[in-house]
């Protein structure tokens, strides 16, 4: 296996982008990406488009064929990677193996989503339909409400308060003020979030994502050839993927996120790193929740105590292992293919220094989660400096 | 007929899963028998939903996680608004919601008097 390297990374802004469609946001962000690492005049082997609903939200389908000749990538073998939200982090996954094979030497990875070309009740149902159809679906179990029952389990468990929920909105918010692509640039109060309106008690709706348009992009090439682009190649030192039963219900341990403890422990051991040699995370937190057992799960606090965590600040901006810098999905916002591809690219920008407001005191390495589901399926990458 | 809340019993293993899957979850075996998993379920956690799905009409829509006594575990609609965690429930059949003007039937959940 090659050693791979990210050179160029690239998105759009996030948010409600009326007058742009799919194809429009796919090709911005694959350009700035190509820009970045100085491949405009290069033949690229291989495209992977993260996408998880085109078909079903803009009506159309082989989205990287589309791609592919928006762009002139051709002759470049083109696919799309459906992995429901976590189709952008596969489509890393998928450009890694491409690379780390020898199959391919110049890689575009790209993810994107129209979300807001249906209406909300619409895609409030097609992201339903992740759920299992026989046991959840028919049932009205939505995704917002699974995160709520999760919350209570751990409210009953573990002393997890609705204030916690408000502090990580409060702490995504104020970071996604400092990032010019975040969707949402707003300050967000403790007692704004508490008073705002439920949706599944004990959730409120600013305990959980919003509905955002977006795309992001990296290109890849073996690290070894990575000087030809850039002095500052990141390297993908790690990643994992692992899935568990499809209902939540039915998994060992209803609060225990079990494919993100696996997928966490497979990329630390091909990385040969341990979690306190992480120095910036991007977490899943389509619900606020997420981010407080995710960063438990993966290793970084232990069980119960990823509240406390919050609590002290140590996620915050400034704090011992900064959490969602890029405002996450939070705040950043969620188109749902684009999320694991902007997730990299954000680590990429810190890593290299060139965060700005929003900048990780001299982080060595990141980490990210992307979630395929409701916990059932997830996709970590560790990113390391490659100089 | 009384319809009875079913899981599938691993003819393997003996191991119990609620929903079907074609291969057992412990020893991957592929025959299974329907087993009743009886009256007494207790509440493990629930949410009152205010944003619904289609063809659910009144908010909230109340659904819960249940656990019948041999420990598996199912989730569904709640027929209380006043749901207490570790309440005792019982499986009824009933109306789900609407789906394209579709009435979709299954089971619900009932606190035991």
């Amino acid at each position: 296996m090659r050693d791979v390297a990210i050179i160029g990374c690239g998105m759009t802004k996030f948010g409600r982008l009326e007058g742009k469609d799919l194809m429009d946001l796919l090709a911005e962000a694959s350009l700035r990406a190509i820009d970045d690492a100085g491949a405009g005049e290069r033949d690229f082997d291989s495209v992977y488009v993260g996408n998880m609903m085109a078909g079903e939200l803009v009506h159309q389908t082989a989205v990287a064929s589309a791609l592919v000749d928006r762009i002139n990538l051709i002759p470049a073998g083109a696919e799309r990677v459906e992995n429901g939200p976590a189709s952008g982090a596969s489509a890393v996954k998928n450009g890694f193996f491409a690379v780390s094979s020898g199959a391919s030497d110049l890689v575009l990875v790209a993810g994107g989503e129209k979300m807001t070309a249906a209406d909300t009740d619409v895609i409030g149902d097609l992201v339903s339909t992740m759920t299992h159809p026989t046991a959840e679906y028919v049932h009205g179990v939505t995704l917002p409400a699974m995160a709520a029952m999760l919350t209570r389990l751990y409210m009953e468990r573990y002393g997890v308060t609705e204030r916690h929920l408000a502090m990580v909105a409060v702490k995504n918010h104020a970071n996604a003020l400092k990032n010019p692509y975040a969707h949402l640039h707003r300050e967000c109060t403790i007692e704004g979030a508490m008073s705002s309106i439920m949706i599944a008690d004990p959730l409120r709706l600013y305990y959980a994502c919003p509905i955002s348009d977006g795309a992001a992009a990296v290109v890849l090439c073996p690290l070894e050839k990575a000087n030809e682009f850039t002095d500052k190649p990141v390297r993908i030192a790690g990643f994992g993927h692992a899935s568990d039963v499809q209902t939540l219900q039915e998994r060992e341990d209803p609060a225990v996120l079990k494919s993100v403890q696996l997928a966490s422990q497979q990329a630390f051991k091909m990385a040969k790193l341990e979690p306190n040699d992480i120095d910036v995370v991007e977490t899943h937190d389509a619900f606020e929740i997420l981010e407080i057992v995710q960063s438990e799960d993966a290793g970084f606090f232990e069980k119960g105590k990823g509240h406390l965590a919050v609590e002290k600040g140590v996620t915050a901006l400034n704090g011992k292992l900064p959490i969602n810098p890029s405002g996450g999905l939070k705040a950043k916002g969620h188109p749902v293919g684009a999320t694991g591809v902007a997730q990299i690219v954000e680590l990429v920008w810190q890593l290299r220094g060139e965060a700005g407001e929003r900048q990780v005191k001299n982080p060595k390495r990141g980490f990210a989660c992307n979630f395929g589901g409701f916990g059932n399926n997830t996709v970590i990458h560790i990113l390391e400096r490659g100089w | 007929m009384e319809q009875k809340f079913t899981g599938f019993k691993c003819k393997s293993c003996g191991r119990v899963m609620y929903p079907k899957h074609d291969r057992c979850l412990d020893c991957k075996g592929t025959e299974f028998e329907e087993v009743e998993l009886g009256e007494g379920a207790t509440l493990l956690t629930y949410t009152k939903l205010y944003v619904l799905p289609e063809g659910i009409e009144m908010p909230p829509l109340v659904l819960g996680i249940v656990k019948f006594p041999g420990g598996v575990r199912a989730m569904g609609q709640l027929t209380t608004d006043d749901p207490k965690i570790g309440m005792k429930l019982r499986p009824v059949w009933g109306k789900l919601r609407k789906m394209k003007d579709k009435e979709i039937f299954g089971f619900k959940f009932e606190p035991l008097k």
